[in-house]
């Protein structure tokens, strides 16, 4: 059949198109990269040698609690949402832990999951909220985020209890960084959640979610999907605080709400929804632990800590935005 | 027109706030036999004062769909800045005042800046703010060891604060004098016809000949102004600054502004709204207090009441 | 107009609505509404804005539920829970806003839902953008992308995608919200190549339009709406026949006269200005001349109009705004050198929705009717209601939100503002798309009037009809150049659509 040809095919690439649409994770690497470099560099002019394998695993478990808020927030983001209850939900697990862990396997097994089961719980509490109850989700965590913590200080009023070795070691092991398995385990499934119909659904309703329905996609249920799965890894995050910690405090969390956005945010993925990965995300929190190690093997007085923290910050999304914007312009 | 005000559902959002605090108000009364009284009273509005005064800079960047996450140290370092730029001298008062006041508009000019003109999301850019204002302060103050930071803020200003005028504290008329002045430029002037406009549409704004730029940051440095303003209040009424002071600030002053009907993403609400919101969160506050119930109760049951609040007339509308 | 069988291959009806009602809060959409489309047939709904077309697209489409009557799909009556409701029963709809995810590839949006998946039950992107470029390929189109982020695809080939997601459905129904309103003649040739195929093998498509020519080509019947009901079915209808049928009274003329002619003095000039798009665009527009814009959509209209107001980087050796030198930076800047954009889409680049219509006329000369920085209220009132009556529309709309009047009206407020803002040179691109045919008229009148007064309007229509009646000249727009200059007497659709295409690959 006669047909009417619009116009003449031009096709770029697949590799052209890969790394146009993921500048961001792009950028976050190269990030990573100076980071480290400039850590290395910093490193050596202080101590004479490079950083080794004690540094590396406990900059590694340090940053585990981190990796995992990301990954929390991550979900939230990509949603259009904002996940403030991602630091309560941290307290809550890392209290917990440190109360009912104990050197038994199955404890550590039972407890572990139950805390898991409870934040998931608590996500679903949030993704109800949000998606039934149409309110806010910035407001909506922020409410929540004052109950978790109240619920922290309930089991766990002072800083105590105990986490046990084996525990540690299983999760944050001090001998080597045996802990970045977990990172690149998550790495690998979250590149195939992205391409499962609950991943994609996420995605789309952070585009548009009267669009996403129009395809079929019901936002509400995909939201309570996304704040539940971010309830359960947030809560993660806290049984790795603990295990790293080795005790318990119903309060380290609540720093992490906030650094968790920032580990988001350097890793590409945009604040508005739709796009990004939690891989970036993840890249992105190792990234902020990097500049905290290079503040203080600078020695610079640790009390401009959060200066150069919040000036690395905005540097870091506007030459992002600067290089996106030439890269879209050239493409 | 009053009527026609009132079948708005922005108005009617106000009226309930108002409302809840006045339920909020009777039921502290309940728990405390005594809450109700002149004396009580008094002293909920005037906390509430200076939440409210943090939450008019915050309810101008809301109006356009921003945020500013860098009030809790703006409003430390004011406090900070007030004490060792005065030195608790009355003579240096106004250089004090101008130092301070004029670092919360610089911070709050960054931030415009960097969201209107590069871009940054108001998320990323006032928190940041936030970070770089607490490495300044805790590093040019030694993490408030310095030799001036113990100092007090100026007598003069002490006792202003503390001064009664018709019976009424002083910082309670200077909230009034704000609410009418803050309203009055969202209600009636060019400038408040702006920002909701482009708390709307920003791209139509700028198509219609709006100055978006202009008047983001504008917003801006006004709720850096008024962090810094509270800061003020603040060590001007307690007499000394201290480290982290501001903190509880941020999550109130949104709240506040939330529970007064202002619209989180923007173009909707009023200051009218923020000032009910501001003492209903006071109010919940203080009568958990009074219940002397402990630190995690209270935390929960403030989350719980605002989940409530919310629900009750903060929901979003129905996707058609 | 070709006279086919009304009924198609088969008597039941594809769908049949009865009786339908529909109503927004005090607004009622659809007044009892009957109509039926068979199976196999082009079916076309035309009427003013606001009776009832669009609704009845929605309410079969599964995007809205009726409040009272019967709609059956097939002979069987349904109750649509949803959009996806009504694609199992094999009825998809096209719609005006468009429903793609614009941070997602071409292919993904195409087959969301129905991805290709390996055996892991995980979405395998290879074989996704090969069969995306395969399902292409065999509707005719080859320029598009299937890797593409869909925000990086033209307006117009967004539309395509829109189209082929639901043609590639093998729908038993296709519904088409003025779908032609993003595309240009090419493009709807293309579709209607593909409507064509469709209802060969037996589909129903059903589709909205504001714009007779292409009634005339592809309709084998013609159902017309006014107040939320059906008035008439027809094999046949004449233009203004139509017309009276859809208002219910007798428009004589359709195209104003153009009686006057402008002056001499320029109102505008442009000497070579350039910028993304387009290169070296040099013309005058004279005091009191409507001077039209023509060609294919893409080829620097939007560019030329942006650009001269201020919200495009370009660059210009000279422009002139009655005889005076300008640089423009932005719009706030146009506005002062005296000049005016009616942007395209008015619902989000034109007008604040939720605010009210006395806000929105004034938003751009608030500074002439404030002192000190308080505006004065008693004075805006005045000016606002004085307006609206010129424009015809009712007064105790002054504080409705503009969301909530249809959308003729909402076009006739967004130019009210610049009518505030009595700008020597109007910049009106494609003012009347999506506008009932009364209000177009009007706006017609409300154009020339504005000529007349002396004004220099830059008039950009994806009408040809429009250009060649309404303007004094034409200018030809094709690659970002000004391929032609058409004058009066006798400028015909014709040759405007010529000299666009000229040099184009021939069809």
């Amino acid at each position: 059949m006669e047909q009417t040809a619009l116009a003449q095919p031009f096709r770029r690439s697949a590799a052209t198109h890969a790394l146009g649409q993921n500048i961001g994770l792009i950028l976050v690497c190269i990030l990573l990269v100076a980071s480290i470099v400039a850590y290395c560099g910093i490193y050596y002019a202080a101590q004479q040698r490079f950083p080794g394998g004690f540094e590396i695993t406990s900059t590694v478990n340090n940053t585990m609690p981190l990796v995992l808020a990301a990954l929390a927030q991550t979900v939230v983001v990509l949603t259009r949402g904002l996940d403030l209850s991602v630091g309560g939900m941290m307290d809550l697990s890392n209290a917990i832990a440190a109360v009912t862990l104990s050197a038994s396997l199955g404890s550590m097994v039972f407890w572990s999951m139950a805390i898991l089961a409870l934040g998931a719980l608590l996500g679903f509490l949030n993704g109800v909220l949000v998606a039934i109850g149409r309110l806010q989700p910035i407001l909506v965590t922020l409410a929540t985020l004052s109950i978790f913590q109240g619920l922290a200080i309930r089991v766990l009023p002072q800083p105590g209890g105990a986490v046990p070795e084996a525990y540690t070691a299983a999760l944050v092991s001090t001998k080597a960084p045996y802990a970045l398995l977990y990172v690149i385990a998550f790495g690998v499934l979250w590149s195939a959640f992205r391409r499962t119909r609950l991943g994609v659904s996420i995605l789309a309703i952070g585009n548009d979610a009267q669009a996403a329905r129009a395809h079929g996609i019901d936002p509400t249920r995909t939201r309570i999907a996304a704040y539940t799965l971010s309830g359960m890894l947030a809560s993660a995050a806290g049984l790795f605080l603990a295990a790293n910690a080795t005790a318990g405090d119903a309060t380290t969390g609540n720093g992490y709400t906030l650094s968790s956005i920032v580990a988001v945010v350097l890793g590409g993925v945009s604040l508005f929804g739709g796009r990004g990965s939690a891989i970036g995300a993840m890249l992105g929190a190792f990234v902020s632990s990097m500049i905290v190690n290079i503040l203080f093997f600078s020695h610079i007085d640790p009390l401009y800590q959060a200066f150069y923290e919040g000036l690395f910050l905005v540097l870091a999304v506007v030459l992002a935005e600067a290089v996106g914007r030439l890269v879209r312009k050239a493409g | 027109m009053f009527a026609r005000l009132l079948q708005s559902a922005e108005a009617r959002r106000i009226l309930y706030a108002y409302i809840a605090a006045l339920v909020l108000f009777i039921i502290g009364n309940i728990v405390r036999p005594g809450f109700l009284s002149p004396a009580s009273v008094e002293s909920v509005l005037l906390i509430a004062s200076f939440v409210g005064l943090v939450a008019a800079g915050q309810t101008f960047v809301i109006l356009i769909g921003g945020i500013d996450l860098s009030v809790p140290w703006v409003l430390n370092a004011a406090a900070i800045l007030l004490a060792t730029s005065s030195l608790g001298e009355n003579a240096r008062t106004t250089q004090a005042f101008l130092i301070t006041l004029g670092m919360g508009a610089l911070v709050g000019l960054a931030n415009g800046v960097g969201i209107a003109f590069l871009g940054v999301p108001a998320v990323v850019m006032t928190l940041a703010a936030n970070g770089i204002m607490e490495g300044l302060t805790l590093g040019l103050s030694g993490g408030m060891t310095c030799e001036s930071c113990a100092s007090y803020a100026p007598p003069l200003v002490q006792a202003l604060t503390h001064s009664k005028f018709l019976g009424i504290p002083s910082a309670l008329w200077l909230w009034l004098a704000i609410t009418i002045v803050v309203s009055i430029a969202l209600s009636a002037t060019r400038f408040g016809r702006h920002t909701y406009a482009i708390g709307t549409n920003a791209r139509a704004s700028f198509l219609a000949g709006v100055n978006v730029t202009a008047t983001t940051v504008i917003l801006y440095i006004l709720s850096g102004i008024f962090s810094a303003l509270a800061g003020i209040m603040l060590v001007s009424f307690g007499g000394q600054a201290a480290l982290g002071m501001g903190d509880p600030y941020l999550f109130q002053s949104i709240a506040a502004v939330v529970i007064g009907g202002v619209y989180i993403l923007g173009g909707r609400g009023h200051y009218i709204g923020s000032v009910a919101g501001a003492i209903c969160l006071v109010t919940l506050i203080s009568v958990l207090l009074a219940l002397n119930m402990p630190e995690y109760g209270r935390n929960i049951i403030y989350g719980v009441i605002i989940l409530l609040l919310l629900l009750f007339y903060g929901r979003e509308e129905e996707e058609s | 107009m070709t006279v086919k069988t009304a009924l198609g291959n088969r008597l039941t009806p594809a769908v049949e609505a009865s009786n339908v009602r529909k109503a927004f809060g005090g607004v009622v959409a659809l007044d009892g509404a009957n109509f039926s489309a068979a199976c196999g047939e082009v079916h076309a709904l035309v009427g003013e804005n606001g009776a009832g077309k669009s609704t009845l697209i929605k309410i079969i489409g599964g995007r809205l539920h009726a409040d009272a009557g019967e709609v059956r799909i097939a002979g069987r009556k349904v109750s649509l829970s949803g959009p996806d409701a009504a694609h199992r029963l094999g009825a998809w709809t096209v719609f005006q806003e468009l429903t793609l995810l614009p941070w997602m590839t071409v292919a993904e949006n195409l087959f969301l839902g129905r991805e290709v998946r390996n055996s892991l039950g995980l979405i395998a992107r290879g074989r996704l953008f090969s069969k995306a470029e395969q399902v292409l390929a065999d509707v005719g189109i080859f320029h598009i992308d299937p890797r593409a982020l869909v925000e990086d695809i033209s307006l117009a080939e967004r539309q395509l995608i829109e189209i082929v997601r639901a043609i590639t459905q093998n729908p038993q129904i296709l519904l088409l919200d003025e779908p032609t309103s993003s595309l240009v003649e090419r493009e709807t040739v293309w579709l209607f190549e593909q409507i064509r195929r469709l209802c060969k093998n037996g589909t129903s498509v059903v589709f909205t339009s504001h714009r007779w020519n292409e009634i005339r080509t592809i309709a084998d019947r013609i159902t017309v709406f006014r107040n939320g009901k059906d008035v008439g079915t027809f094999t046949e209808l004449g233009e203004e026949e139509a017309v009276t049928l859809m208002t219910g009274t007798r428009v004589d003329v359709f195209f104003p006269p153009l009686p006057h002619t402008p002056q001499s003095v320029p109102a505008l000039s442009v000497r070579e200005l350039s910028g993304t798009r387009i290169k070296n665009v040099s013309f005058d527009l004279y005091k009191g001349e409507v001077l039209g814009m023509g060609g294919l959509a893409g080829h620097g209209h939007r560019e030329v109009f942006f650009s001269l107001f201020g919200a495009e980087p370009h660059s210009a050796q000279q422009i002139e705004i009655s005889g005076k030198p300008v640089r423009i930076r932005n719009p706030r800047g146009a506005v002062r050198c005296g000049i005016a954009l009616v942007p395209e889409d008015r619902k989000t680049e034109g007008l604040l929705l939720p605010l009210s219509v006395r806000n929105n006329l004034t938003l751009t000369i608030l500074r002439q009717i404030s002192r000190f920085g308080l505006v004065r209220a008693k004075e805006e009132r005045r000016l606002a209601q004085t307006l609206m009556e010129r424009l015809k529309i009712r007064a105790r709309d002054l504080f409705v939100p503009v969301g909530e009047l249809s959308g003729g009206n909402q076009q006739k407020v967004l130019l009210g503002r610049w009518l505030l803002a009595a700008s020597d040179v109007l910049l009106l691109y494609d003012v009347t798309r999506g506008v009932d045919v009364a209000t177009k008229h009007e706006i017609y009148e409300l154009v020339l009037g504005l000529a007349r007064e002396g004004h220099g309007i830059l008039f950009y229509s994806s009408d040809a009809e429009e250009l060649a009646h309404l303007c004094h000249r034409v200018l030809v727009m094709r690659e970002g150049r000004v391929a032609a200059v058409l004058s009066q007497p006798g400028i015909t659709a014709e040759q405007i659509v010529a000299a666009a295409m000229r040099e184009q690959v021939a069809v």
